[in-house]
């Protein structure tokens, strides 16, 4: 039988190497020797989507492969989530997230998705071309602390603008994160916006170094 | 000598030969509210009439003393004509392009371009409007050149399965991406020939999903740039290669596709472009679509400083980066083409004066 360390390489390598299968293998195994799901999250699947961060910093890993690394993650992830105990599950955090109307891409928002699952949010996905209205409306019904949009495009954009004035106009407490290739930080500034990612690469960076931050704190917890 | 007609200044400019003043024209998306207004249309009404996406287009063009007439202004085309249903948004008050909300294919094992597809595909969806409006230009508005555009065969095929399934794909399913890519451009090959047969004076080939930022330059190299090369060699000039996004590592490339000017977006680091390519290729573009002609807090005087950095960043012509965004400030958009033309009689790295 294989060690907790053992296994928690194995999910890691998996991660890196985009191997679904192996993934999922090591999950069960984790799984049925009764480790720490949450550790085996954060410490295995997490870890290595760090490293895929690093690899597409370096410019060694585009998006395709970052992809294929997020399908073996959740592999993993689907395993090992319902194992988690609820209130350990992570920080009890809800998002609403959801491309905005218009625009049907939704490569960057599913990996800024991605980050919010490993980390244990409440994430209410309201998928793609969804009406401005809408993510209000959801972050009434959900009291979520953060709403996340995604534009692709300039032509998109521009609906962000307005949402976050109805929100912050509502409920000024939300944190707001854009993202998208049109976004830029002047945009975010200038919409009002908490955070901001301009691309789907950018949104793994930066998606990555809050799992980062995330892991460090749940360490801090444990301890 | 007297001042030449848009036209002349653009067929010129291709031809490298000297002209006037630098013009302000593209080869994207530039239609604009004011036109649409002006007219008594409603932005979703003229990307499914060939009569209002003429006129709309000739308006834009007119109002704001632009160098060439652009048609069509969306992406969806061939898309809806492979079978997918766009939507609208007629309800919408805001700008929205028209979209495909869901693909009829699903994975990559569905797509299926037959030859009658292709041989037709000019016939299918809204595709007979385009050379309609085309014509409908070079009646009513001689003195203009008229662009059109095709996306390339990667953003396409993005256009018609999920993008996703496209970008794994070049990994795990080579052989199969490979095939469809092909068919994809054997399809933009006849579209470019309809669109210039039927009377566009110039045609560009965008292909803003395979910048730097999404796939690598290795597979650029490898997948992209073979095809790309393909639908360029089988077109007449003049024709311009587009990619927006990060294109800084891609430039010795796509100078090596076969067009004959090269555009980018405001993130191209356009002086290192110019290095890299001499100064006898056209270069365009590094036009921020957004933040000067429409950005609420960009005042008129901040506008036409974008613009002459623009003008002299290395540019042959002022060249949008992307589709005009339609709802532009007026004031803005119009202090800029002032500036365009007044700054527009020193010659270029590749163009000359007369």
């Amino acid at each position: 039988m294989a060690s907790k360390e053992e296994l928690l390489e194995k999910l890691k390598n998996g991660v890196i190497e985009y191997e679904e299968d192996e993934v999922k293998e090591a999950a069960q195994e984790a799984v049925d020797a009764g480790f720490d799901a949450l550790e085996m999250i954060m410490d295995g699947l997490a870890a290595g989507m760090e490293v895929v961060g690093e690899l597409y910093d370096k410019q060694e890993y585009f998006v395709p492969e970052v992809l294929m690394c997020a399908d073996a993650l959740y592999a993993g992830l689907d395993i090992l989530r319902p194992h988690v105990p609820k209130r350990e599950g992570g920080l009890n955090a809800q998002v609403v997230i959801g491309s905005i109307q218009g625009d049907v891409h939704d490569i960057g928002k599913n990996l800024v998705k991605m980050m919010f699952d490993v980390a244990g949010w409440e994430v209410h996905d309201l998928g793609r071309d969804v009406p401005l209205e809408k993510f209000v409306e959801e972050q009434l019904r959900t009291d979520s602390e953060v709403v996340a949009m995604s534009a692709m495009m300039t032509t998109t954009m521009l609906g962000m603008k307005k949402v976050i004035a109805m929100i912050k106009e509502k409920n000024p407490n939300v944190a707001i994160m854009l993202g998208g290739a049109p976004v830029t930080k002047d945009v975010a500034n200038l919409f009002g916006a908490d955070g901001y990612a301009e691309s789907a690469g950018n949104a793994v960076s930066e998606g990555i170094k809050m799992i980062s931050r995330l892991r460090k704190m749940q360490s801090k917890e444990g301890q | 000598m007297a001042e030449l007609t848009p036209k002349e200044r653009v067929l010129r400019f291709f031809n490298r030969e000297p002209i006037d003043t630098m013009p302000f024209f593209s080869g994207m998306g530039m239609v604009l509210m004011p036109a649409i207004k002006k007219l008594g249309y409603k932005f979703p009404q003229v990307h499914v009439d060939a009569e209002k996406l003429a006129r709309s287009a000739i308006e834009s063009a007119r109002m704001f003393d632009l160098d060439s007439i652009v048609v069509p202004f969306d992406m969806c085309w061939e898309s809806e004509a492979l079978g997918n249903t766009i939507s609208l948004y007629e309800d919408s008050e805001d700008i929205l392009y028209p979209t495909i909300p869901e693909k009829k294919w699903k994975v990559l094992e569905d797509v299926q371009i037959t030859d009658d597809d292709i041989e037709n595909i000019m016939t299918r969806g809204r595709m007979p409007l385009i050379p309609e409006a085309i014509k409908i230009i070079k009646k009513e508005a001689p003195e203009y050149p008229v662009g059109a555009w095709q996306l390339g065969p990667f953003t396409q095929c993005g256009q018609t399965i999920e993008l996703d399934q496209v970008l794994k794909g070049v990994f795990k399913k080579k052989e199969l991406v490979a095939s469809i890519l092909d068919r994809f451009t054997d399809m933009i090959i006849e579209i470019g020939k309809s669109l210039r047969a039927a009377g566009a004076d110039y045609i560009t080939l965008r292909e803003p999903g395979v910048a730097a930022d999404l796939l690598s330059p290795r597979t650029f190299k490898q997948v992209i740039q073979p095809r790309l090369t393909r639908i360029l060699a089988a077109w007449d000039s003049p024709k311009v290669l587009h990619i927006c996004g990060s294109t800084d590592p891609l430039v010795e490339m796509m100078n090596e596709c076969g067009a004959d000017a090269l555009s980018f977006d405001v993130k191209n680091n356009i002086p290192e472009t110019r290095k890299k390519v001499g100064d006898d290729v056209i270069v365009l573009g590094y036009f921020d679509v957004f933040k000067l002609p429409c950005a609420e807090e960009t005042t008129v005087e901040q506008a036409v400083e974008g613009i002459k950095e623009n003008i002299t960043s290395g540019v042959d012509a002022i060249w949008p980066g992307c589709d005009l965004w339609p709802d532009i400030k007026e004031e803005n958009f119009r202090a800029m083409v002032a500036t365009v033309r007044e700054m527009g009689g020193t010659p270029t790295p590749a163009v000359g004066r007369l």
